[in-house]
């Protein structure tokens, strides 16, 4: 049985009459386990000491030591272990961002979002759901000059930022809710809808469909750094990490047979598909395309009939609605 | 202290629930073998979290499985010892996947996950004493009323003992079980673990644990650092746990077995072999558990429990991760 040799204190108790109360044992341990800068440094936090106030000499009065290992080695392991496994978790769900910002930075800007936003959820499927927001609440407000003579991007933060979205909202398509056991809109049901109906039809977008608009083209670097991971070891792909020049792109993500599925999109695609994601109307939604098109209106007619086809191929399209 | 069994199957070996065989822990590494082969696996132990949200392929998988074995659900985050209010809502879910997967049990750990409403996402221990005996008694019985089905614990591999704990390991977990009328989960391979890092013995361990309430073992392998064990699930079982699950299946009479492999994953089936092999220790010609000594922990002269890099601790081996969890990669073209 653990006996305390300690002397009686502020932190002291008597095992088996007066334990310290499970809870603050809990704050305390979790304030250790967690602090950026050790174990140490934990025991040391305003958060242990408000719960359980010892220093590190005297943290054998709350965790005994082992014949190999003192107190403090022993809430190391604890400690090396929260940090490395949600550090692989994160590596797991961004893996293009980890491998293009190198393993030294991104654990820099890992280590730094679990600190502000530690997991709250039981799932660690969310442990990545604000990383995305993380670098872009951090992203240097000044251009980075260095950067810059370097050949890259002033704001090449940005393209970070862009690529934690892409990988999040991939990871959110794969396991959320899908179309695989429903009928979405067919292209004929489409073609039935009377003339005077349609401009007033409002098209409900498939569940697993997500629009995303990027300011540099994060879907091509994935694609490519996708087909490098890939490459047999014996024929590998050059490894091209530069990042690109800075373009507006369009991405619409969505899933056929449990496997997310990537559509880049043009300009007026993109504005149809908002527009109808935001419940807008055909004649508004294609009003939406037409401003952000340089095609004739026959054009666009031809490329509509086109677009329909193929995304309710795709069953992008849950359902139609009419007021 | 009320020390009756209040269940009517209490009384029964394994709490009536059935002795399911020789079963494999499932891992999205598997999925496709699985899928494709239909594998003479006896059962399966899903991870609870990372199937009660998905709507995607994991949760396909889980539920093309259930259809042909069956399936125990082992959670990770009930957090049955924290100070925090039960997650209500994560019980709602975790019931429903049970229903909807015919489930044969759920398990959980004998730990605390995080407290202020924080998740450290590893098993924490608690001081063994008359305060945590009353509140997770408590807490279980709770568990249970909502789930409307026992409460299956494992004993966690742990790193740290408290001051504050008057009762030894088995005791807290006999006394927990009869008081809370909950079945166990004995992982043999945590017994080892924290039985070195503890310095007491693995074999009175599993002589005193309250056998009939055994419903289920897992196996894995475990990290030797030297100075203390890490239970990284990331190898073959070693032959003094092989003992220790022998001498766990002579007191018990055999109960459900599991392996767990989550780190350096092989090919399904170097899993499933490594599982097959506790047939071998059903047989009582083997020799016991006395054959098998607590292997040589070292005082550590260089080895640090922590190498800092970047300004933080983090682990020397970065495969040295107790009980490694995982998210489920997205297949994405």
């Amino acid at each position: 049985m653990p006996q305390s040799s300690a002397q009686n204190d502020s932190a002291e108790s008597q095992p088996g009459v007066n334990p310290r109360p499970l809870d603050l044992v809990e704050r305390w341990m979790q304030s250790v386990i967690t602090h950026p800068a050790g174990v140490a440094a934990g025991i040391a936090s305003d958060a242990a000491q408000a719960a359980i106030p010892v220093s590190p000499d005297e943290v054998e009065r709350v965790v005994t030591r082992s014949q190999a290992l003192d107190s403090i080695e022993r809430l190391g392991v604890y400690a090396n272990a929260y940090y490395a496994r949600l550090l692989e978790c994160l590596r797991d769900v961004f893996p293009i961002v980890a491998r293009t910002l190198g393993e030294e930075l991104f654990d820099h800007f890992a280590l730094g979002y679990l600190q502000k936003y530690p997991s709250q959820s039981y799932t660690l499927c969310e442990l990545g759901a604000r990383f995305a927001q993380f670098l872009d609440e951090t992203r240097p407000t000044e251009p980075d000059a260095a950067a810059a003579e370097a050949g890259l991007s002033p704001d090449w933060p940005r393209f970070v930022v862009d690529l934690a979205r892409l990988e999040w909202t991939v990871g959110q398509v794969y396991d959320g809710p899908g179309m695989e056991n429903r009928q979405g809109v067919l292209a004929d049901a489409l073609a039935a809808i009377p003339p005077d109906r349609w401009l007033a039809a409002r098209l409900q977008l498939a569940p697993c469909v997500r629009l995303l608009l990027f300011r540099y083209p994060v879907n091509d670097f994935y694609t490519k750094m996708r087909a490098i991971d890939r490459a047999d070891d014996d024929d590998p792909i050059e490894d091209d990490l530069a990042i690109p020049r800075p373009e507006e792109t369009y991405v619409a993500l969505s899933r056929r047979d449990y496997v997310v599925r990537r559509y880049p999109l043009a300009k007026p695609q993109y504005a149809l598909l908002a527009a109808f994601e935001s419940g807008a109307t055909v004649e508004a939604a294609i009003a939406a395309a037409a401003a952000d098109c340089d095609l004739s209106d026959d054009e666009l007619a031809v490329a509509l009939h086109r677009w329909f086809a193929d995304w309710t191929a795709d069953q992008f399209f849950l359902s139609v609605a009419f007021d | 202290m009320n020390r009756s069994l209040t269940s009517p199957n209490a009384a029964l070996p394994r709490l009536g629930l059935p002795n399911l065989g020789l079963g494999v822990g499932l891992r999205a590494a598997h999925f496709s073998h699985i899928l494709e082969h239909w594998p003479a696996v006896d059962w399966f132990e899903a991870i609870s979290e990372n199937f009660m949200d998905s709507q995607g392929r994991p949760r396909y998988v889980l539920d093309r499985i259930a259809e042909r074995y069956p399936i125990v659900l082992h959670g990770v985050s009930l957090s049955i010892g924290s100070r925090d209010p039960l997650n209500l809502e994560y019980l709602r879910k975790l019931k429903k996947l049970a229903d909807e997967t015919a489930a044969r049990w759920i398990s959980d750990h004998l730990c605390w996950t995080g407290v202020a409403g924080r998740n450290t996402h590893d098993l924490l221990p608690i001081p063994l004493n008359e305060e945590s005996l009353r509140h997770v008694v408590a807490r279980i019985r709770a568990v249970q009323e909502i789930l409307e089905r026992p409460l299956v614990l494992e004993n966690p591999s742990t790193y740290v003992t408290f001051a504050d704990s008057t009762m030894s390991d088995w005791e807290f977990l006999t006394r927990m079980a009869e008081e809370a009328d909950c079945g166990l989960l004995l992982d043999v391979n945590n017994v080892y673990v924290s039985s070195t890092n503890h310095d007491w013995d693995a074999a009175e361990y599993v002589r005193r644990v309250p056998h009939r309430r055994v419903v289920q073992f897992h196996l894995a392998g475990h990290t030797n650092c030297g100075t203390h064990l890490i239970d990284t699930h990331d190898g073959e079982v070693i032959d003094p746990v092989w003992a220790l699950y022998r001498l766990a299946h002579e007191l018990t009479g055999g109960a459900s077995t599991l392996l767990e492999w989550d780190a350096k994953i092989p090919a399904f089936p170097v899993v499933h072999a490594e599982v097959l092999k506790a047939k071998r220790h059903m047989s009582a010609a083997l020799p016991g558990f006395a054959a098998s000594p607590q292997p040589r922990i070292q005082k550590p002269s260089t080895a640090p429990a922590a190498i800092p890099i970047a300004g933080l601790p983090l682990a020397a081996p970065s495969e040295a991760i107790g009980q490694p969890l995982h998210f489920v990669p997205p297949e994405v073209r």
